[in-house]
Parts: structure tokens; C-alpha cells; sequence
């Protein structure tokens, strides 16, 4: 036997070379992404000519020859540059974006008054805040509470005056709400328990019966409320009438309603789509069909020219409650045919499987059925908020003085005469921020909340 | 969907109660409908009895007679022939005309603009990729109307005068008061050539049916797009130059303080056109690269390894799989440039909504029916795309065994 087991004869491969130079780190992505042919590298250099003149332009427009302080936009036309010569067109004329800034923002509503605006952002993201507060439980009350609650409360606040009984009730509940909103976060922060645990700990009947625990719940919630009433019943807020609204607080209002209103409203109407009874089916369905297939302006013009024809004299609405209801009914029948999408992604096995379980109808659709079809609709839904808030613009052809149609009448007075792309560029900068951080926001949502089972 | 069945246990046991039958599903489905159904029926009479009486207190009538009586306005621009002293049905119709064309143009214009977006989208250049993906999210996160008085207020009202023209080409001319361009004229024999058109595009059609009929049966293949490129362009022109060239080009001059002859386009038209075309290109950039995007690179692979080569896999395997995950939302965004095409009222343009919705509304005050005749323009037009759509849906539908 021949001893053939010797070392060298072992197969032992050669280190692999190092990947060619020019496929690896900056040079690699280089060629990779921007010089991968001559195709390719002359997009790129169209591309970076293209970005280079534009934002270019942009500087020496927005910045370099802007003007910032003057008193008339002759005044800012007039102002000579470095170099000798009028600004002219060449400069933006921030000057009046200034003096107006606080016009498009919050319309013709009184100086000394808008802090009640404010105040009402603040309880808005206050109220809304629990929901990143991960050790805060309840959250899908507390959202309720807040969209069901919060839009009376912000409109006594916004109203002022004499507020009527029904307003001052519904706004009392709201703040009563929020109290306790924030009362269940201070206790799961400061105790580790829900305000309700809480409560029911105090009054000594937390080894009594479960069901004897609601009428705690209900007695301290009673007793928030009328301390509200009270207090909301103290406020002696100056009247300010809807026809002061206006700006970017107009827009947000009107379309923060018609995003608080879409949802529920849409569920109803897509649930009636899909229902077996003929007459709620149709009644659904020409409703949906009927405002999806018009204009949003079609529809603000019959609330204008119309409703005044439809109800009796005696009521005479407002402008803006008609176009608030105008808006909803539109997005009502946008988010109807979104959720039926999502309903319908939603496998037939499920249905089968919460009817073999004994649940009702309701129950089936609350618990089954509809969580798993709003994560699907994530996108959509988000996409049509986003769709509302810049519909909600098209009120401005009606006259009703929201951010744009500030943005105009900043260019038809008589100092500021024809200062109309800065206000304009103005407006779109917010705009496009509101609108891009949602986006952004929603891919993060799909992200997060799709978990484990992400898409199919 | 998913009602359920309780019917059948009540008549199971024995002793029913009187109210058993609130459990019934079948009471319970009539019972609501019939509920739905009266409140439905009350809110509707109350809002006719409210109607009557308001048009009552103001002396006003309803019916479709006032469209026969003149309308006493005039109308910037129209395609359609308009002179003061028209009816308001002729209004009616004009508005139509100056919606569609420019819904038309904007819906070419737009799904081109969008198809290049979203191709340069997927590019796998990184500068390109993002510059459009940039262009995308920029513009449509701002509104429409916004982007409208944009190109109005700034860019065509910053336009020199009449005088002080724009006239890069001879013959197209840019200045405040609009677009010139030159107006065909067509000569007497232009109908021979016309009909040539169509003879080549019949003839190209019936060509490309017979050459993949020719590639099924026998293998061989037909150079099917020189031979129709030949018959709808070469014929056409060879009738065209034969006939003596019997098209002329009115020119448009400057006479005095504006420009006469040929034809023009108001800067408003221009503003919306444009708006209109940037806009919904973003959104059809979008519909583009989810369709692209949604035919799994398996399919390439697999086209590949039968020994397609790229071009052939692109036009035969992954185009006509994403045009049914494209199509869609593309069709759904062109209703949508319909529907847009009425904010034109912003920057006054003609459009329906504008010359009928609301200065014949003004006029003839006649709220009711004219609201209802524009809201049934739009729903026309909106019903009668979506279904297109379905029988193209339906067409495409994966046949699934």
C-alpha cells in the first residue's frame, strides 16, 4: 500500500482576487449608477445640468436678490442690487409674504383673538399625543373620543359669543374627555394602572363585583362633566362670525372635518354597497356613484346655489356649514369605494370563519373583518386625506377666504399689487409639507403596522 | 354579503312568542329597508315642499324652456362657433365643447408626460431616478388649483405684449393675449387625403391580423411596422402630393395693436392645459411604475431562458402583464382629468362649469336644472368611461381554472 496521504497533494483553493477596483466603492457606484454607458452618462449630465440651473435660478431668485424688508411692492421692484440694477422680476419680494403671513394663516380673525386657534392646535395634539405614548392603554377610545368631540369643542372655541345650549353641552363633554385622556396618561405613567383601576381603587371597590365598577367609572366621569360645565359656561368669548375664518386655519378646518367624517360615513356606505337588502344597496350605491362621478366644484356650487332652495328660509345656514357638508358628502362617497376595495381584499374564509364562530353580523364586521381590511387600506385611505386637503382649496372659487384665496387678495391690494408667485410659492411650500410628511407618515404606518404579516 | 341566517330557528321549536319574529332575519331585512326607505321618501318630500315653496316666494319657475331663450352674454373662447344672442342650449353645448377638448389634450399630453416619468422612475440611473421621483413627489403634493393660478397669475401674465411677441417658430406666436398658431386651410381636394388615412389605418390593422395569422400558421414572420408606417403616413401622402398639396397654413400677423389670422388659444387655456397636463402626469407616472414594478422579475428570467431577447420580452411578456395592473388607475385618473378641467372657472376660461354652472346660473337663475344638466354631463362622461373600463377589465382578467 502506497502512503498517499501527503499534505500537498490536499486540494487547496487560492484566495479569491479582490473584485476589479472600478466595480467597488465610489468609483464602482459612479460607474454603476450614474456613467453605466454612453446613454447613461449623458442622462447624467443633462440631468445634473438640469439640477444645477434650476436650483441655481432658485437661489438667485429666492435668496440672492429676494428682497425682505420693504413697504409696497413697487417698493421691492425698485430696490436696486449689488450690481446696479433693479430687482424687477428677478428677486422674490418676501417683503409681502411678511406683512400678509398673518393673513394666510388665520384668515381675517382678529389679532387679540387667535389665541383661541392656538389653543385649540395645542388641545388637538395634546389629545392626540397618547397615541406614541407606548405604555398608555385605551388608545382606540381615545381617538374616538377626540374625532367624535374635539370638532365641538374647537367650535365653541373658534365661535365665540353666545354659544347655544347644544354646543355648550357637546363641548363640555369634549373637555371633560380630554381630562381624562390625560388623567389615564398621568396614572399609566405615574402608577402603571389605567385611570379606570385607578378610581375604582380609591373608592374601595376593587374587591366587589366587576360590574358595580362601571358606575364608579361613570360617577367620576359625571362629576368631571359638570365641573367642565361649569367652567365652559364661565368663558366670555368675544364673538368672531365664520365669515372671518379664513387662511390656512380655514382650509385645515374644513378639511379636517371632512377627514374626521370620511371614515365613519365611508364605512356606512360601503357596508350598505355590499348589504343584501336591495333598497339600502341602491340607496348606497347611486349615492357613491352620483358624487364620485361629478366635480368636488359642481358639488360646492349646488350647496351654494341650491341649498338655500331646499331648506326653508327660516334656517338660512351658513355658507360655511353648507360647504362643510357639501365637502363631507364627497368625501363620504371617495372613501366608500375605498373601503369596499378593502373589504373585498378580505378572503371569503374569514366571513365564513366569524359566522361559524356565532358572531352577529356587527361583530363580525368590528372585529373580523374591518381591522384586517383598514391595514390594507392604509395607503388608500391616507392617499384620499391627503386628495381632501387639497380639494378643500376649491372652496376658494366660491369665496370663502382660505389659504389660496388670501394668497390672491394679497396680490389685489393696492400695496402689494401683483405680488402673486410668492404667495403663491408660499402656499405651495405648505402645502407640499403638510401633504409629504402624511405620505411619509403612511409608509411608515403600512410599515409598522402590517407587523409580522406585511404584504401579500 | 354575510347576513346571517337566524330564519330557520324559530319555526324549529315549539312554543314561539308573539315578538319571535324580531329575531327573524328576514322581518328584521324588511323592516329595515322599509325604514330606510320611508326616511329617504320623507327627506326627499320635505326637501320638495321647501323647493316649492322658496321658488314659490320668488316668483320662479322650473321647466327647460329658458334654453331656447338668448343668452345675453358672450363667451371668451369657444371651439364650438358662439355670437352673443345664442340660446343657453348653444351655451350649454359650448361650455361642453371647450371641456372636452381640453380634458382631451390633457389627457394625451398627460398619459405621455407620465409614461416617460415613470419610466425614468425605474431608470437605473440614480441622478435620473431621483430627479423624477423628485418631480413626482413635489408636484403632486400641491393642489391642483394652486398649480393652476401658478401658471396663470405668473407665467402667462408675465408674457410681453402683443407687440414684444414671442415667435420662436414662424407662425407660433406667445404673448398676454394668447397662443397664435396657423389654422389649416384645408383646399377642396384635402378629402381625398383624408380618406387615405383612413384607407392606410383599415389596411394596417388588417395587415398586422393577417401577418400574426401568417406567424401562427406557417412560422414566418411579417415586417409588419415599416408596411403600416407606409400605409398610414406614405399613402396618405402620396395622395396628398398628387392632388396637388391642397392644404394651406393662414399665418397670423400682427395688424395694428394684436394679431389676426390664424388661430389662437387664450393664456387662460394655456395655464389650464399645462396645469392640468403636469399634475396628472405625476399620478400616471405613478400608475406606470406600480404596474412595471408588479410583474415579478421571474417573468423576465423566464422569457430570457426561452431564449427571448429583451426586446421581444418587454414587448411581448412584461408589457401586456403591466398594462393590467397600469390601465386602471389610468383610466380612473383620466376621469379625474375631466373632472379637474372644471377649475378653469379659477382662471376663467370657458368651461362648462364656468359659461353655464355659473354665469348662465347668474343670468337665468334657473339653480335646479342647470346643476342638474352639468351633473349629468359629468356623470355621462364618468359612466361611460368606467365602462369601458370593465370591458377592458374583463378582457385582460387572468382566466383563472
Amino acid at each position: 500500500m502506497a502512503d498517499t496521504t501527503q499534505s500537498d497533494v490536499v486540494f487547496r483553493p487560492k484566495p479569491s482576487l479582490p473584485p476589479p477596483p472600478n466595480t467597488v466603492g465610489v468609483v464602482g457606484w459612479l460607474r454603476k449608477n450614474l456613467f453605466g454607458g454612453p446613454v447613461d452618462t449623458i442622462l447624467t449630465i443633462v440631468g445634473a445640468w438640469l439640477i444645477f440651473t434650476l436650483f441655481y435660478s432658485l437661489y438667485e431668485y429666492g435668496i440672492a436678490n429676494a428682497v425682505w424688508t420693504a413697504n409696497s411692492y413697487r417698493e421691492c421692484l425698485d430696490t436696486v442690487l449689488p450690481n446696479g440694477e433693479k430687482v424687477g422680476h428677478n428677486g422674490a419680494c418676501w417683503a409681502g409674504v411678511g406683512v400678509w403671513m398673518n393673513q394666510y394663516i388665520y384668515g381675517r380673525y382678529p389679532d387679540e383673538e387667535q389665541w383661541r386657534i392656538q389653543l385649540a392646535l395645542a388641545l388637538l395634539v395634546l389629545w392626540l399625543l397618547p397615541f406614541w405614548l407606548p405604555k398608555v392603554e385605551a388608545k382606540i377610545q381615545t381617538g374616538l373620543s377626540c374625532v367624535l368631540t374635539f370638532p365641538f369643542l374647537a367650535a365653541h372655541l373658534f365661535l365665540g359669543g353666545e354659544a347655544s345650549i347644544f354646543l355648550m353641552i357637546t363641548s363640555s363633554i369634549a373637555l371633560a374627555l380630554f381630562i381624562a385622556v390625560w388623567l389615564n396618561v398621568i396614572t399609566s405613567y405615574a402608577m402603571n394602572k389605567s385611570i379606570g383601576k385607578v378610581l375604582v381603587g380609591v373608592s374601595g371597590m376593587a374587591d366587589k363585583d366587576d360590574r358595580l365598577h362601571k358606575y364608579v367609572l361613570m360617577a367620576g366621569f359625571a362629576l368631571l362633566l359638570v365641573m367642565s360645565l361649569i367652567y365652559v359656561s364661565s368663558w366670555d368669548l368675544p364673538e368672531v362670525t365664520t365669515q372671518a375664518w379664513g387662511g390656512l386655519f380655514l382650509t385645515l378646518t374644513i378639511s379636517g372635518i371632512a377627514i374626521a367624517s370620511a371614515l365613519p360615513s365611508g364605512v356606512v356606505l360601503a357596508l350598505g354597497r355590499r348589504s343584501k337588502m336591495p333598497v339600502i344597496r341602491v340607496f348606497c350605491t347611486v349615492w357613491i356613484e352620483m358624487f364620485r362621478s361629478v366635480p368636488l366644484i359642481t358639488i360646492l356650487f349646488m350647496a351654494v346655489t341650491m341649498m338655500p332652495l331646499f331648506l326653508p328660509v327660516a334656517l338660512n345656514p351658513d355658507k360655511l356649514v353648507m360647504v362643510i357638508v357639501a365637502v363631507c358628502i364627497f368625501a363620504s362617497a371617495y372613501m366608500a369605494e375605498i373601503v369596499r376595495g378593502g373589504l373585498q381584499a378580505i378572503s371569503k374564509g374569514q366571513y365564513e370563519a366569524a359566522q361559524a364562530l356565532g358572531l352577529n353580523y356587527w361583530k363580525m364586521m368590528t372585529f373580523i373583518v374591518m381591522p384586517q381590511a383598514l391595514k390594507l387600506m392604509i395607503p388608500n385611505i391616507v392617499g384620499n386625506f391627503i386628495g381632501l386637503l387639497k380639494d378643500t382649496t376649491l372652496v376658494s372659487i366660491i369665496g370663502l377666504y382660505d389659504i389660496l384665496l388670501m394668497v390672491k387678495a394679497s396680490g389685489q391690494d393696492p400695496n402689494w399689487l401683483g405680488l402673486h408667485s410668492e404667495p403663491l410659492l408660499f402656499a405651495a411650500g405648505v402645502f407640499f409639507i403638510i401633504c409629504f410628511a402624511m405620505s411619509k407618515y403612511s409608509q411608515h404606518l403600512e410599515r409598522t403596522i402590517a407587523g409580522g404579516y406585511g404584504r401579500r | 354579503m354575510a347576513v346571517i341566517e337566524k330564519g330557520g330557528s324559530s319555526s324549529g321549536s315549539g312554543g314561539k312568542s308573539a315578538l319571535a319574529f324580531i329575531n327573524d332575519e328576514r322581518f328584521r331585512s324588511v323592516f329595515y329597508q322599509m325604514f330606510v326607505g320611508v326616511v329617504v321618501l320623507l327627506a326627499g318630500y320635505y326637501l320638495y315642499t321647501n323647493t316649492a315653496a322658496n321658488l314659490d316666494a320668488r316668483g320662479m319657475e322650473v321647466g327647460f324652456g329658458f334654453l331656447g331663450s338668448t343668452a345675453g352674454f358672450s363667451v371668451a373662447w369657444s371651439l364650438i362657433p358662439y355670437e352673443a344672442g345664442d340660446t343657453y342650449f348653444h351655451v350649454f353645448l359650448v361650455g361642453i365643447g371647450n371641456t372636452l377638448l381640453v380634458a382631451a389634450i390633457a389627457i394625451v399630453a398627460s398619459t405621455f408626460l407620465g409614461f416617460v416619468m415613470g419610466v425614468l422612475r425605474l431608470s437605473k440611473n440614480w441622478l435620473i431616478r431621483n430627479l423624477a421621483a423628485w418631480y413626482v413627489e413635489i408636484l403632486r403634493n400641491t393642489p391642483l388649483l394652486l398649480q393652476i393660478l401658478f401658471w396663470f397669475l405668473t407665467v402667462f401674465a408675465l408674457l410681453p405684449s402683443p407687440r414684444q411677441s414671442l415667435e420662436p417658430v414662424t407662425g407660433f406666436v406667445l404673448n398676454n393675449r394668447g397662443f397664435y398658431f396657423p389654422s389649416p386651410q384645408p383646399g377642396d381636394l384635402f378629402f381625398l387625403t383624408a380618406i387615405a388615412f383612413v384607407i392606410g389605418i383599415v389596411g394596417a390593422v388588417i395587415l398586422s391580423k393577417w401577418a400574426t395569422k401568417r406567424l401562427f400558421d406557417t412560422g414566418q414572420k411579417t415586417p409588419v411596422f415599416p408596411i403600416s408606417l407606409g400605409l398610414i403616413f406614405g399613402f396618405p401622402l402620396v395622395v396628398f402630393l398628387v392632388t396637388g398639396a391642397p392644404l394651406a397654413f393662414d399665418l397670423p400677423t400682427l395688424q395694428g395693436f394684436n394679431f389676426v389670422g390664424g388661430a389662437s388659444v387664450p393664456p387662460s387655456f394655456c395655464a389650464l392645459l399645462l396645469a392640468l397636463t403636469i399634475y396628472h402626469s405625476c399620478f400616471m407616472a405613478e400608475a406606470v411604475r406600480a404596474g412595471i414594478l408588479s410583474v415579478s422579475h421571474g417573468q423576465t428570467e423566464a422569457a430570457y431562458s426561452l431564449g427571448l431577447k429583451p426586446s421581444w420580452t418587454l414587448r411581448l411578456v412584461i408589457i401586456p402583464q403591466a398594462m393590467r395592473a397600469v390601465v386602471p388607475p389610468m383610466i380612473s385618473n383620466w376621469m379625474n382629468v375631466v373632472k379637474n378641467s372644471s377649475l378653469a372657472i379659477a382662471i376663467g376660461f370657458p368651461d362648462l362649469v364656468a359659461v353655464f354652472m355659473q354665469t348662465s346660473l347668474n343670468q337665468s337663475g334657473h339653480a335646479i336644472e342647470i346643476v342638474a344638466m352639468v351633473m349629468l354631463f359629468y356623470m355621462t362622461v364618468s359612466l361611460s368611461i368606467s365602462l369601458a373600463l370593465n370591458q377592458y377589465n374583463k378582457s385582460v382578467q387572468l382566466k383563472e381554472r
